[in-house]
């Protein structure tokens, strides 16, 4: 197990340096440079601020730089979104409303679509499972967006008389509940989907077999046998899930307004302001890369038939 | 048959050898050809059905995946055959028919309506404008002219009761009142006198934006746009995926080993992020080549527009892992086959092998995974459009349609809900026929 998760940490270290890399040579080939806006400056000033900043420095100086100030905790200076202030303040304080959208979305996915999931593959073949199916794959093939925006149309005021949530992001309750909802519908199919073929797949299992000849209770045998081992593939789903949760939400992010990390990261890229840039990228890339980590760490926990010495294969 | 010497020797054990190799001897007769209806109905009988017709048979009993063909088809030729059918072009401006909803009334309605309008809402509300007219007429009646003090006083009062809409009867009201039904499909006023006088004109079916597009051409481009998008992100994924996945699977060892390391790598880099910003990067690079000359990769660039080419660039960098996986696993069982040891003897080169041998023997996984990344990369396509680092104006697509509709959508509902609908039937349905696909082709995986 020791083997094992020092190979995956050493992984997940190597990937997150890559992903700097990557972002930091992508973000310079970027033509344009921050300082253009509606007056363009004088070479002179261009100059003077790309030395301020350390910009006039070979690329392989500039990315040395960054990675041992990164190293240390140091996420560099805004360049033009919010001048001068740290880019790690601007993450903590934009991070936490994505957070709270993004965490409550998975955690309702995952406590109805597990169970919803269960209940299609117990009443297999019924009208139960049928339309459970239409609904999920439905739901899997609808963008956020669509989602979002019918939910943003019908319950914000499109439909007279039907004004229950506000329109406005205001950081109230009230006005966290659509976009949960709306970013919490597609794992939540999709976990659906994932938890019937998975439960289907551990009924026809031996041990079930040796359930019911024990004479164990049907529900009993669902719920305490093939649920339990049904769960382990699930697991598994829920790193790219959370992940997926996280950049989806740009989508919602944009639909309703909120001030949350992505849709500050659209507007660093179109802005060219080069450490908001990194330093949001390496956040949510760091972030995903450990979620993903700590979920197969846990799936080998829970699953002791996995051999690690073959590790994720 | 023909006569034989007795060489049977009483006592003998051993058998008679002649008489057993005379069984071989058959008379000349005892073959005659079949006749054409015997060979027909020997054809019939054990007629050999291939690889691909079975699945197709197993296909056809999938009424659920046949649906969506049908379906999926429909919408193609919407997409493609539609623009030629509609008269307007997708960035065409119709002057005159600008934000039409897609419903009309027709002449004479329209004429009830401005009258009902003006009976209720015209009389004592005058505009600012009109107000001061009228009273200066009156002061001149009675001898006197207005100070510009007074024309502003008047001035105010009728703004003043012009802003009190809530009194004022709305054409909502007037269609209600009295009890006009609508009619389908949008028309401008002028495009009705055009057709009252007996010209054929073309309507409007989606309505038009508030620039005078027409939205039925612009969502058939929209859907266009994203089945391209969709089918060459596919094919990319599936040539770079085969190659990578076959050269690892085939070779193992030390290269399978960096190759693997390599996928593992790109497994784990959170995608979204890196295509957002290789989009938002190659966009303008892609553009600074295009006007950079006029060679045939300009021009190749210029047709296809450099958002696209650069959304192919993201997807055929990092897409292909999945594949690549799939493909190496099969090959790793496939190449203990004695079939691979037996072309090996024959002395085939390793890139022969692969060619003619071990692909396509997993054809069936390669059709199904390059199927399925069809509705994934347009649903990918349409975020990248929505969150505006896709295709970009003049060009649309389904998921830029829906952003640009977000800021009037309660006005102007239906043009976020007409593309969006397409969007998810068409992804939908991709989906539904590639599940049929995978149970047709791997009987196995059927659950």
């Amino acid at each position: 197990m020791a083997k094992y998760t020092a190979k995956r940490v050493v992984m997940a270290l190597l990937t997150l340096l890559v992903v700097a890399c990557i972002t930091f040579f992508l973000m310079n080939a970027i033509p344009g440079n921050p300082w253009l806006s509606e007056k363009t400056p004088s070479q002179a000033t261009i100059d003077a601020l790309n030395a301020k900043y350390g910009l006039d420095q070979p690329l392989i100086v500039q990315l040395g730089k960054y990675l041992g100030n990164l190293l240390q905790g140091d996420f560099g200076v805004s360049i033009k979104m919010q001048k001068n202030r740290p880019v790690l303040d601007i993450i903590l304080e934009m991070f936490p409303v994505s957070a709270k959208v993004g965490i409550v979305a998975i955690c309702w996915a995952v406590v109805v679509g597990v169970p919803l999931g269960c209940l299609a593959a117990y009443k297999r073949g019924t009208w139960v499972d049928s339309l459970l199916r239409v609904v999920c794959t439905i739901g899997i093939s609808m963008p956020g967006f669509v989602v979002a925006t019918i939910l943003l149309h019908t319950l914000c005021g499109g439909i007279e008389g039907l004004k229950i949530f506000p329109t406005i992001f205001d950081g109230t309750l009230k006005s966290y509940v659509l976009p949960c909802a709306a970013l919490g519908f597609y794992p939540m199919c999709y976990l659906s989907r994932q938890t019937r073929t998975a439960m289907l797949d551990s009924i026809n299992q031996e041990y079930i077999k040796t359930a019911r000849a024990k004479g164990l209770k049907n529900k009993k045998i669902i719920f305490k046998h093939a649920l339990r081992n049904a769960l382990i593939p699930v697991i598994t789903y829920l790193g790219p899930q959370i992940a997926f949760t996280l950049c989806g939400g740009l989508v919602v992010e944009k639909v309703f307004s909120i001030p949350g990390l992505g849709r500050y990261f659209i507007q660093s890229i179109q802005n060219r302001d080069y450490p908001v840039i990194m330093g949001t990228t390496i956040f949510l890339a760091a972030f995903i890369i450990v979620m993903n980590l700590l979920v197969d760490l846990a799936y080998k926990l829970v699953d002791p038939r996995i051999n690690l010495s073959k590790g994720g294969n | 048959m023909a006569e034989h010497k007795r060489k049977k020797t009483f006592g003998s054990l051993q058998p008679d050898i002649e008489d057993i190799l005379s069984w071989n001897e058959l008379p000349g007769d005892a073959f005659e050809a079949a006749t054409t209806e015997e060979r027909e109905n020997f054809i019939q009988d054990r007629k050999s059905v291939s690889y691909w017709a079975d699945a197709w048979r197993r296909l056809r009993k999938n009424t659920v995946a046949m649906v969506a063909l049908c379906i999926v088809v429909i919408i193609a030729l919407f997409a493609f055959i539609g623009p030629m059918v509609v008269p307007y072009t997708y960035k065409q401006q119709v002057r005159g028919s600008e934000s039409l909803h897609p419903w009309h009334y027709s002449l004479e309605d329209q004429k009830r309506i401005s009258d009902y309008l003006e009976e209720h809402n015209g009389a004592g509300k005058l505009t600012p404008d009109e107000a001061v007219e009228k009273a200066r007429a009156e002061a001149a009646a009675a001898g006197k002219t207005l100070s510009r003090v007074e024309e502003a006083k008047i001035r105010a009062q009728a703004n003043v009761s012009q802003g009190q809409t809530a009194e004022e009867v709305t054409q909502a009201d007037a269609v209600k009142a009295l009890g006009i039904q609508s009619k389908p499909f949008g028309y401008s006023m002028q495009e009705l006198q055009r057709k009252a006088a007996g010209e054929d004109v073309f309507p409007h079916v989606f309505g038009t934006d508030e620039q005078g597009r027409d939205i039925m051409v612009r969502v058939m481009v929209g859907a266009r746009v994203s089945i391209i998008v969709g089918v060459c992100a596919a094919l990319l994924v599936l040539v770079i995926g085969a190659l990578y996945g076959s050269i690892s699977g085939y070779c193992g060892g030390m290269v399978d080993t960096v190759m693997q390391r390599i996928v593992e790598l790109i497994y784990s880099i959170p995608e979204m992020l890196i295509i957002l910003l290789l989009s938002a990067t190659l966009k303008p690079a892609l553009e600074q080549f295009q006007n950079s000359g006029n060679g045939p990769l300009q021009n190749l660039v210029t047709i296809l527009g450099p958002n696209i080419i650069a959304m192919f660039i993201a997807f055929g960098l990092l897409y292909w892992v999945t594949m690549s996986r799939i493909i190496r696993g099969q090959i790793l069982q496939l190449k203990q086959q004695e079939y691979v040891t037996a072309a090996r003897a024959l002395g085939a080169k390793g890139g022969r092998i692969i060619k003619r041998h071990l692909l396509p023997n997993c054809v069936g996984q390669i059709v199904t995974t390059t199927f399925l990344q069809i509705p994934s990369a347009i649903f990918l396509e349409s975020f990248l459009s929505f969150v505006g680092v896709g295709v970009s104006a003049p060009l649309t697509s389904l998921g830029s349609m829906c952003s640009e509709a977000l800021s009037g959508l309660t006005t102007y509902p239906y043009r976020l809900f007409i593309p969006a609908a397409i969007l998810s039937l068409l992804i939908l349905c991709l989906n539904l026929f590639g599940d049929g696909l995978r149970d047709a082709l791997d009987p196995r995986l059927k659950k």
